[in-house]
């Protein structure tokens, strides 16, 4: 497996605080990768020194085999840069406006026309060639912006945020058209506070918090990880029943950890990390029962990627 | 990919992302540059000998440069000396115009390549220019260098971008229109009031009023200019980033110089539109008759320089201040202070050699030869820093003595002449030089990235 980004203890410090502290990136050719996190998780800034605008404070990234430091116009050469801001020019048309933009990526003009009707075509605004840019919805204008990055066909596309402030249709719309892309090879990566947006669609993820990679891998790892961890929610009478819950399952198999929640309603629950499989869940059901413990309730809880979300970030947002 | 290759060989290699035309245009560029040194330590060293031969240190040191030098001009050994800098001086100037041409792959930098060597080979065989080498030598070089490239020169897509916004819609006639009107009025104004006046003191002929016609259009013009040419450019980068637009142009290929420059050129070229549009109501001036075609030349060669120099200053300062506000203040206090406090200098009493020099009296204002004349070139300078002074005084050099490019002076104190020449040639000169070192440093300071 070729990477084509990859970070090394990547450093931004600003004055006395760390936007990015020590992110170690890895994003394989031809994936989609979530990078999610927090607002202020350093996401933004961690693209910015992707795209060769803001220098690293410390550490080291590659994009396509180029250093971001040391051959800045290879890399942009690579890369097609979204930023989350939509930066509009009033006064320019749908076409001026990648005309522009395919002239700074020094396409020649007998080859732009042809450029642009392609671009327009694939992200749907052919019927919109003629408009000022400005007047165009949000949606639409995204929708351009990921044509302009486009233009010089670039090997990775790097997209800040590019479904916020969307409405839910926009948002599918973009959704589908980063899976055409990756069809037709690119490199996707992107960021969102959202995990919903990227589990639909990435086959990579990274969870970013304080400036620092918390997990990352394939969406198969992510779940694999996931899956056989379970979590087991028993509600009983009183704490006392609480503690003799934990005490009979702490010491079963495949029991990772047994935490005695905060009573809801007057009942205690505890909560059990299970890595086993339906059998095992079986015996410990069985056990309680077999135990002289009024049982109120047991239940599995099912777990998405949002509360694995929850629990990796803790909520530290520097 | 990445993970073939170990990260050290990626370090210290910027050549590596260049494309092999860029590297070429760089190339060229480089060759332009030592051009340009070259022919600046030529010129230092002219101007020390200068001193030394005018303090009579080394004989017949000025009868030897001329012949080695300006070989076919038949005019006195100084006068020889001062025109072989003047030329050096146009020649960095040009150099420095095409360099930055080829950096930006400006269209135009293919026949200014070939305007450059023909202008120093008239130079040569009219005149027996011989530094003029250095030059033929830089742009022949760099022109070879980019001949297999001549497809890399296109129309500037920044400039291409902003005409399209200016002259969109109906805006910028009703603006021209506007414009032409006020200055149409103005005219007529001109003529109902001066006509009595001048009938009453009984000089009213037609040349006069021609004259004042043409005088106050182009005042007018110069006011405009002054106001809306760092107007134009100074938000040229801080408004591209106040849209949020410079960090897209950044992650682009476009080089820096090529974004400079076109901003430059839409903001000349609207400039531009404005000044050509209102000769037809200079012209009028020539149904009086009193002005020369010659004036007009002048005026126009002055009012596009200074054009040029204050659009480069709204240029750099808007690429080392983060907002439009603080750029625009700062371009319009370096242009107020350029027209309006310079005059004021020059009216200093010490400074008068140079005023008496151009209105044919003796300076009186030293006994000392040396000291005259140091006044005299300071005086020179001054005015060739100030666009009004600059054409007022070329005119008066015409008009009175009909001087084009050179002209002498004779030093009251014992009598020997210096060689001077028409402030609109060392202002143009001056403004220029400056204009190509603003548009390096504003070049310099977009290449940063943030730290």
């Amino acid at each position: 497996m070729s990477l084509i980004i990859e970070t090394k203890e990547l450093v931004k410090r600003y004055g006395k605080f760390s936007a990015v502290n020590g992110l170690s990136l890895e994003v394989p050719l031809g994936s989609i990768y979530g990078f999610v996190g927090p607002n202020g998780a350093g996401k933004t800034t961690t693209m910015r020194m992707l795209t060769t605008l803001t220098r690293p404070t410390n550490g080291k990234a590659w994009i396509a085999g180029h250093s971001v430091t040391d051959e800045p116009r290879a890399v942009r050469r690579a890369i097609g840069y979204m930023p989350d801001e939509f930066g509009v020019y009033d006064d320019m048309r749908v076409w001026e406006y990648l005309d522009f933009f395919a002239a700074c990526y020094d396409i020649a003009e007998s080859e732009r026309k042809r450029l642009i009707e392609d671009l327009l075509e694939l992200v749907d605004l052919s019927h919109r060639r003629e408009d000022m840019v400005d007047k165009l919805s949000r949606g639409m204008k995204q929708r351009l912006s990921l044509a302009r990055t486009l233009a010089h066909d670039p090997a990775v596309l790097i997209l800040d945020e590019p479904a916020s402030g969307l409405d839910p249709r926009a948002r599918v719309e973009i959704r589908e058209l980063l899976v055409q892309l990756a069809k037709m090879g690119k490199t996707i990566f992107f960021s969102s506070h959202i995990l919903a947006d990227v589990a639909e669609i990435c086959t990579h993820i990274g969870i970013v918090e304080a400036g620092q990679m918390v997990v990352q891998g394939s969406m198969d790892e992510m779940r694999a990880q996931l899956m056989p961890h379970r979590e087991i929610m028993v509600t009983v009478r009183d704490n006392e029943a609480a503690e003799a819950v934990k005490s009979l399952v702490a010491e079963m198999e495949n029991v990772v950890n047994v935490t005695i929640l905060e009573p809801k309603a007057g009942r205690s629950r505890v909560r059990i990390d299970f890595t086993g499989d339906d059998d095992g869940v079986a015996a410990v059901n069985q056990k309680l029962h077999g135990a002289a413990i009024a049982i109120l309730g047991f239940s599995e809880e099912t777990k998405d990627l949002e509360s694995m979300f929850m629990r990796v970030t803790k909520g530290i947002v520097t | 990919m990445a993970q073939d290759v170990t990260p050290v060989e990626w370090i210290d290699l910027p050549e590596e992302s260049l494309t092999p035309r860029e590297q070429r245009l760089e190339r060229a560029a480089t060759v332009l540059r030592w051009g340009a040194i070259a022919n600046g330590a030529l010129a230092i060293i002219l101007i020390v000998l200068a001193f030394l031969g005018g303090l009579k240190i080394i004989p017949n040191l000025f009868t030897t440069l001329h012949t080695l030098l300006l070989g076919r001009f038949s005019s006195a050994d100084d006068a020889a000396l001062a025109t072989v800098i003047l030329l050096i001086l146009v020649d960095i100037s040009l150099v420095l115009v095409l360099m930055i041409g080829i950096l930006a792959r400006e269209i135009w930098a293919l026949p200014a390549i070939w305007l450059v060597v023909a202008v120093n080979i008239v130079g040569v065989v009219l005149l027996g220019f011989t530094p003029a080498i250095f030059s033929i030598i830089a742009a022949v070089w760099s022109g070879i260098i980019i001949s297999r490239d001549v497809r890399a020169f296109r129309i500037n897509p920044v400039m291409l971008k902003e005409l399209r916004g200016r002259m969109r819609g109906v805006r910028a006639f009703i603006v021209l229109t506007i414009y032409l009107g006020l200055m149409s009025g103005f005219t007529a104004l001109l003529y109902l009031i001066y006509t009595p006046l001048a009938q009453a003191g009984g000089s009213a002929s037609a040349g006069s009023i021609g004259r004042v016609l043409f005088v106050g259009l182009v005042a007018v013009e110069l006011l405009l200019i002054i106001f809306i040419a760092p107007a134009f450019t100074a938000g040229a980068i801080t408004g591209e980033r106040e849209r949020q637009t410079y960090d897209l142009l950044r992650t682009t290929l476009l080089a820096s110089p090529s974004f400079v420059i076109g901003k430059l050129e839409s903001a000349l070229s609207y400039i531009l539109l404005l000044l050509f549009s209102a000769i037809p109501l200079q012209s009028i001036a020539f149904l009086f008759g009193g002005v020369t075609e010659l004036e007009l030349i002048f005026s126009f060669v002055i009012l596009a320089v200074t054009a040029i120099a204050l659009g480069t200053v709204g240029i750099y300062f808007s690429a080392i201040t983060p907002r439009t506000l603080s750029a625009s203040i700062r371009s319009y206090t370096i242009a107020l202070a350029v027209t309006f406090g310079i005059p004021i200098i020059l009216s200093l009493p010490f400074l008068n050699a140079f005023v008496n020099a151009v209105a044919g009296y003796g300076s009186g204002v030293s006994s000392s030869p040396v000291v005259e004349s140091i006044l005299i070139y300071i005086g020179l300078i001054l005015v060739s820093l100030n666009p009004v002074a600059t054409a007022l005084t070329a005119q008066q050099l015409l008009t009175d003595r009909q001087v084009i490019g050179f002209w002498s002076v004779t030093l009251s104190s014992d009598g020997s002449t210096i060689p001077l020449v028409s402030p609109w040639i060392s202002f143009s000169i001056a403004y220029l030089v400056i204009s190509t070192v603003l548009i390096v440093l504003a070049v310099r300071q977009m290449r940063k990235v943030e730290a």
